[in-house]
């Protein structure tokens, strides 16, 4: 099952410091949802730990992060695959930048693609919870770009 | 034919109470998971949770480093050490490398990765979870017609996921349609996919001992002689080095037959753990997505030519089988439908074009009715269609179109012969159970209201005793033909009567009917008789056929039963001719005041006198009476010829039992929910050897039927992730959930056996077919074709609103000629 997700904001910084922000793991990691911590393996690839909590399924899932493509100052894309207890996650996060007067405009969309008997157990929830989730992550962004 | 001797059977054909009863209902039987060996260790299974992804790395050694870890097993150590499993079908089939653990790739949801044992199931469980796959996922398949354009393959050896195709045509076809006064096209139908959830899940148990390459099994195998032809090859032992036990079962259903490769796992890592026995017992979940499920099957581009009166003469059709990603038990499913080709119906002239695919979805296995109840529900489906679009009722259009009881021995366009039966004697029995002309004055009022009944009959076959001569049609180097059972009947030392069947019975009552047998031959009580239950290699009374499979014990087992008790009853005799100085023809078996007895001359001696005399007393019989042992093998042999492989013609079944079940259904306007008014199963199964378990296997069978037309479907989304794996997913039918079933029967003795009986058990699924003819019953007049096996609310909801959207108008087509 595919949960798919969209949006845009504005942040009063420029492209190149949006993009600067986006691409650098040290920053854009914490901002993950229940993050509990990150092992950088080289300039685009990364390691996090994040708290998973579906219904009784609960652990924590280790996400394997990599920035698959990155176009100063346009565009930045992150690919992260995981497991937790009874399935596997895949995920896309894109990321385009557009000038907006003296800010950015973020467009950015979301795929989360889910394995296993995760989805037969918490199928339902899983839409909400990714909902949430990328909200979080969003909210996140834009306070840090302020 | 039926011999003499069934003229005065005593015990056959009574209600004997099931001698299983006092150890099961007491809480005693014994199942696979109660037996602890000293030194066990459990095994857990690390399954994928992708349907089709490249294993690029699997790391082990967290779990290994966890206190109280035994072994880890990978797919690669596996394979380095084993031979892939034999693989039934010919090319491109034959190419594919099955091993019991994933090995480069996996190819469905639940796919066993890795193996992990440890000293407690606890401390396995936990260190399963310890163990990192990394995948690199793969564009899955999962609907077989989508498979056939190959652009996702499973299996790369193959190259390709059409596992096999083949045409099975008789008579004139086309000249048939050129003279039909109708023909009737359906441009699709499915039969959806279900499983038959045994209560006792998969256990396996099993010892490799290192010092003489000899392993141990005991489980719930329901296919032991099958399952070890498979596991010697593999594991590369001798086929005698390998023991299975197995006891009380708690239902198969067929699915256990395919347990081997958690069998072949279980050994290795045993091997791997020092000769420390390992048992595995499969959790719910394990089972729902990875044991076995039933063939899912679609209907294409079918034609049905008819003539004026509504009797069909021809059909042409396209059939594709999805078999899931492995294909173990397959393609036998792909000529095993044929045992019922034409059904219970006349027609001569029929080409069904036939394929099988894989896709990523859990292994197909034997099922209740396997790959003959996909095909009677088309049939059921046809007719039914066809008598709609015609305007003749349902009921007389199959007695325009059933096989008349003059005329059998029937043999069918394809070469089967149908041994015996009465359909419209089972149509009339079971319109008076269920009161026909009441219940359609009832739902022609009801109409009147705006109230949707529909009134169903499903017709079905349930063939027993396989011709594995067919295995040849699917390919034609198959080593297969015929089919047999074993059995062993002896005096003990004690003059206790005890008997052994290579048979896995899992409550078809094998011990009371097999008792029941060997009391008429005896002529002493069942109550006498002690019956092995369970199957053991090392008793040594199976064939490479033993098991319990495919509705045939009371053919194979019970003759084979009865043939072992003949020869122990004229050894009996001899010995008794000796001893009391007389003829052996004037020997009378009965009971005295000393037990069970042989009389002759006015004297008599009991059964422990005669055993002693064999066992312990031997130098009191003469030489020409000392190749008596009164340990007595017999094995029984179907009289079944190689089929033709290029006609793809022969007899493939040695009986054919009969059900007739009717339904009357409800569709409730505002819910959709289709509610069962009144059900009545007539059933016939020739000579009935214990009228209670025959009841009570149709009952459920009935109860497996109702529960896969309305509530059981295994769900898949469109990457492969089963849906549907826990039961509150499931939602498997409980008594709660079960109508009120009106029984009855009709006799019509099989000439094929000894006894008359036919095998009988797997029911061919009549409640799908006849809660499918009650939906489109009821919902004809709305527009609306039951083009689909499962019709819960959710799916009739479907059907409705796909006929508002036009969805149903190309669906069925009629051509009048006439």
């Amino acid at each position: 099952m595919a949960i798919r997700f969209n949006g845009a904001f504005e942040v009063k910084r420029k492209p190149e410091e949006v993009y600067d922000f986006l691409t650098d793991p040290k920053k854009f990691a914490p901002l993950l949802p229940d993050f509990q911590g990150m092992t950088q393996q080289d300039d685009k690839h990364f390691t996090v730990k994040v708290n998973v909590g579906i219904s009784y399924i609960k652990g924590v899932a280790e996400m394997k992060m990599e920035l698959a493509e990155a176009d100063r100052p346009r565009r930045a894309q992150y690919k992260g695959q995981g497991s937790v207890a009874g399935g596997n996650v895949s995920t896309i996060s894109s990321f385009d930048l557009v000038p907006a007067g003296d800010g950015t405009k973020v467009n950015w969309e979301g795929e989360a693609q889910i394995f296993g008997r995760l989805m037969s157990v918490a199928g339902g929830l899983l839409e909400p919870l990714g909902k949430k989730n990328v909200q979080k992550l969003i909210d996140g962004l834009q306070a840090a770009l302020k | 034919m039926i011999m003499s001797e069934t003229q005065k059977q005593k015990w056959v054909g009574k209600a004997v109470p099931r001698k299983e009863e006092n150890r099961l209902l007491r809480g005693r039987g014994k199942f696979a998971d109660d037996l602890k060996l000293r030194e066990m260790v459990y095994l857990r299974f690390v399954r994928s949770p992708y349907a089709h992804a490249k294993i690029v790395n699997i790391h082990t050694s967290a779990a290994e480093a966890l206190p109280g870890v035994v072994a880890v097993l990978t797919g690669a150590e596996i394979a380095s050490q084993t031979q892939p499993f034999i693989e039934i079908g010919p090319d491109p089939c034959a190419k594919i490398k099955d091993y019991p653990l994933a090995v480069s790739k996996v190819r469905y949801q639940g796919e066993p990765v890795a193996a992990v044992v440890a000293e407690s199931a606890a401390l396995a469980d936990d260190a399963a979870e310890l163990v990192q796959v990394d995948y690199e996922a793969l564009d899955p398949v999962v609907d077989a017609e989508d498979a056939l354009t190959d652009k996702s393959i499973l299996h790369e050896e193959a190259g390709t996921n059409r596992i096999w195709n083949g045409v099975f045509e008789y008579g004139d076809v086309e000249q048939a349609f050129k003279n039909a006064a109708y023909v009737v096209q359906i441009k699709k139908m499915h039969f959806h996919r279900f499983s038959s959830t045994p209560l006792e899940t998969n256990v396996v148990l099993a010892q490799w001992d290192n010092k003489d390459d000899r392993i141990y099994y005991w489980c719930n195998n329901s296919f032991p002689s099958f399952a070890i032809q498979f596991l010697a090859a593999h594991l590369g032992v001798h086929i005698d080095r390998i023991r299975v036990e197995t006891s009380d079962i708690g239902g198969s259903f067929g699915i256990k037959i395919t347990s081997y490769p958690q069998m072949a796992v279980c050994a290795l890592a045993s091997k791997k753990a020092a000769g420390r026995p390992v048992k595995w017992v499969e959790t719910r979940s394990e089972h729902m997505t990875s044991s076995a499920h039933g063939n899912e099957r679609t209907f294409r581009d079918t034609r049905v030519a008819l003539d004026k009166n509504g009797v069909i003469t021809a059909i042409a059709s396209r059939h594709i089988d999805d078999c899931g990603a492995y294909p173990r038990y397959e393609p036998l499913g792909c000529v095993i439908w044929s045992q019922v080709f034409a059904g219970v119906y006349r027609f001569k002239n029929a080409r069904i074009d036939f394929t099988q695919a894989a896709t990523n979805k859990c292994p197909v296995g034997p099922n209740r009715g396997y790959s003959r109840m996909q095909h009677l529900w088309f049939l059921e489906r046809v007719v039914d269609i066809c008598a709609h679009e015609l305007k003749i009722p349902a009921d007389e259009m199959r007695l325009r179109n059933y096989v008349r009881p003059e005329e059998f021995p029937y043999t069918t366009p394809n070469g089967c012969v149908y041994d015996s039966g009465n359909y419209p004697k089972m149509l009339e029995v079971a319109k008076k159970l269920i009161g026909w002309d009441d219940w359609k004055k009832k739902q022609e009022k009801a109409r009147a209201e705006g109230r949707l009944i529909g009134i169903g009959i499903g017709t079905t076959l349930d063939s027993g005793t396989n011709n594995f001569g067919q295995s040849q049609i699917v390919n034609p180097g198959a080593p297969f033909s015929g089919n047999s059972q074993g059995a062993n009947c002896k005096l003990d030392i004690y003059g206790e009567v005890v008997v052994a069947v290579g048979s896995c019975p899992q409550g078809q009552g094998h011990e009371t009917t097999a008792a029941q047998v060997v009391a008429d031959v005896l002529n002493i009580s069942p109550d006498l008789i002690t019956v092995r239950t369970g199957f053991d290699t090392e008793r040594n009374v199976h064939t490479g056929f033993s098991g319990t499979y495919a509705s045939q014990f009371a053919v194979s087992g019970l003759s084979a039963v009865h043939g072992a008790a003949q020869k122990l009853k004229k050894e009996m005799s001899r010995l008794a001719a000796f001893t009391l100085e007389s003829k052996e023809d004037d020997v009378e078996f009965g009971v005295g005041q000393q037990g069970p007895e042989l009389r002759a001359n006015g004297k008599s001696i009991n059964y422990w006198a005669l055993a002693n005399i064999v066992n312990v007393n031997s130098a009191v019989l003469p030489t020409e009476l000392h190749e008596i042992t009164l340990n007595c093998r017999y094995v029984w042999r179907a009289p079944f010829k190689v089929p033709d492989k290029q006609r793809k013609y022969g007899n493939l079944t040695l009986t054919y039992a009969s059900q007739l079940h009717m339904a009357v259904i409800e569709v409730e306007l505002d819910t959709f929910i289709p509610r069962i008014l009144d059900y009545v199963a007539v059933d016939d199964c020739g000579t009935v050897i214990n009228p209670p378990i025959v009841e009570g296997q149709v009952y459920g069978a009935t109860a497996h039927g109702i529960g896969a037309a309305l509530m059981e479907t295994c769900v898949y989304d469109a990457v492969g992730n089963m849906l549907t794996s826990t039961f509150s997913d499931y939602t498997p039918i409980t008594a709660v959930n079960m109508p009120k079933v009106k029984y009855g029967h009709i006799e019509t003795p099989s000439p094929h056996s000894y006894s008359g009986a036919k095998g009988m058990g797997e029911g061919g699924a009549a409640p799908i077919h006849t809660i499918s003819a009650a939906l489109q019953d009821a919902l004809f007049d709305q527009g609306i074709f039951i083009e689909d096996s499962f019709n819960n609310a959710d799916a009739i909801f479907r059907a409705v609103v796909g006929r508002e959207h036009g969805q149903a108008a190309n669906l069925v087509k009629l051509e009048k000629r006439a």
